[in-house]
């Protein structure tokens, strides 16, 4: 008899301790957006070179993602998964030009805490200005601290 | 003369009654058995989104060792603010387990040791949204129902009792390793039967079982083994011999 109150014990505190454990959320704290990475480099001496000022902002809208900061290396560019391709204003030094982005996008399972989010594969990156040099240095476009393009400037 | 014939046949078995007197015995039952898990349905009590169903068959190869075939079924739902997911399938797992009693602890009653488990699941997982949210704004999508094959490793300590004749309860820690869990490497399950989170590479859970057992063969397993004393003796005199 005590063997079995022993086991139906164990079998209550189990089965407590599961439910409580599967109902509860658990936070989340890992990176969920995939952005391209950008580095910048000197267009003479085509080394890597922090601009002293950046601005960007995407085509129409009010938002900016860096706005006249110094010290980014690298910057961080969030791509519209509904979209194929993404159009940035960049303003390096006080110099303006119009970045495009051609793209492709996936869903990816972060974790159970997470969800998910979208990877990207990169086409191509250009500027219409033709003010920057963009050199293409990995189409996989994933949360994983990996350069993308190389911007000289 | 009879008597006499009588005298002899007794001494012959104080003889051989004397040589056995070195050597212990039990008789083992080796046991066919058949469980059903009690915690999924008792989990399912409390969380409507989470049925699992799960039963065992086992076979006893000696008193140390058991062949075990075990099989269930997942139904799991699963929701949060930024996405739902369902998963469905069945998995089995094969593998051995070793009591790590003595058998004049266990005679075939009781039950401790570990299990070795290799397990494969079927199943069939579907997110109906998610929700991606950025500088840009956010993205609504969904993942449309998919077939899969997960499998994995499992290391199963544990410990059954009897409780009345032939039905014993117990409960079964479960340690998984995942070998792989479908998917690919950019949709790997977030659930799947068998395992859990397929998003880890490790896993644990816990089964509690009631079991059927069905005695099928007695076997007699020697606990002590006959001493040859002579042989002692031999070697003794070969000892002090050499330290002449």
């Amino acid at each position: 008899m005590i063997k079995l109150t022993g086991h139906i014990i164990i079998f209550l505190l189990t089965a407590v301790c599961s439910a409580l454990s599967s109902c509860t959320p658990g936070a989340c704290f890992e990176e969920t957006n995939a952005y391209l990475k950008a580095s910048f480099y000197s267009n003479v001496t085509k080394e890597k070179k922090t601009p002293e000022s950046l601005t960007l902002f995407g085509l129409n809208k009010s938002d900016t993602i860096y706005k006249k900061k110094s010290g980014v290396q690298p910057a961080l560019f969030p791509l519209d998964a509904s979209a194929g391709s993404c159009t940035f204003i960049i303003i390096i030094n006080n110099v303006t030009d119009t970045m495009h982005i051609v793209y492709s996008s996936y869903p990816h399972l972060i974790s159970k805490e997470c969800g998910y989010t979208f990877y990207h594969k990169l086409d191509t990156a250009y500027t219409a200005g033709k003010e920057f040099y963009i050199y293409k240095n990995s189409e996989n476009i994933t949360t994983a601290n990996e350069e993308n393009i190389r911007i000289f400037y | 003369m009879r008597r006499i014939s009588g005298y002899f046949t007794s001494l012959l078995v104080i003889i051989s009654a004397g040589n056995l007197f070195a050597q212990d015995t039990v008789l083992f039952p080796l046991k066919l058995r058949a469980g059903i898990d009690i915690a999924g349905p008792g989990i399912y009590l409390s969380d409507k989104n989470n049925l699992s169903l799960e039963g065992y068959l086992s076979f006893d190869k000696s008193e140390k060792m058991a062949f075990v075939l075990e099989a269930g079924y997942l139904n799991y739902k699963y929701s949060q603010y930024n996405y739902d997911y369902t998963t469905k399938g069945i998995f089995a797992r094969l593998g051995v387990d070793f009591n790590l009693l003595k058998p004049e602890m266990s005679l075939g009653k009781y039950w401790a040791g570990i299990g070795l488990r290799y397990g494969v699941s079927l199943f069939n997982s579907e997110t109906p949204f998610f929700q991606a949210d950025n500088y840009w704004g956010s993205v609504t999508s969904s993942i449309p129902e998919k077939k899969a094959m997960g499998h994995f490793i499992e290391v199963s300590p544990g410990v059954k009792t009897e409780i009345f004749r032939n039905f014993s309860m117990g409960w079964t820690v479960r340690l998984k390793l995942l070998i792989s869990g479908g998917g690919g490497r950019d949709l790997t399950p977030i659930y799947f039967p068998g395992y859990g989170n397929g998003g880890k590479k490790t896993a644990a859970g816990i089964s509690y079982f009631i079991t059927w057992n069905i005695p099928y063969k007695t076997k007699t397993v020697i606990t002590k083994p006959e001493v040859v004393e002579e042989e002692t003796e031999e070697t003794s005199t070969q000892n002090t011999g050499s330290n002449f």
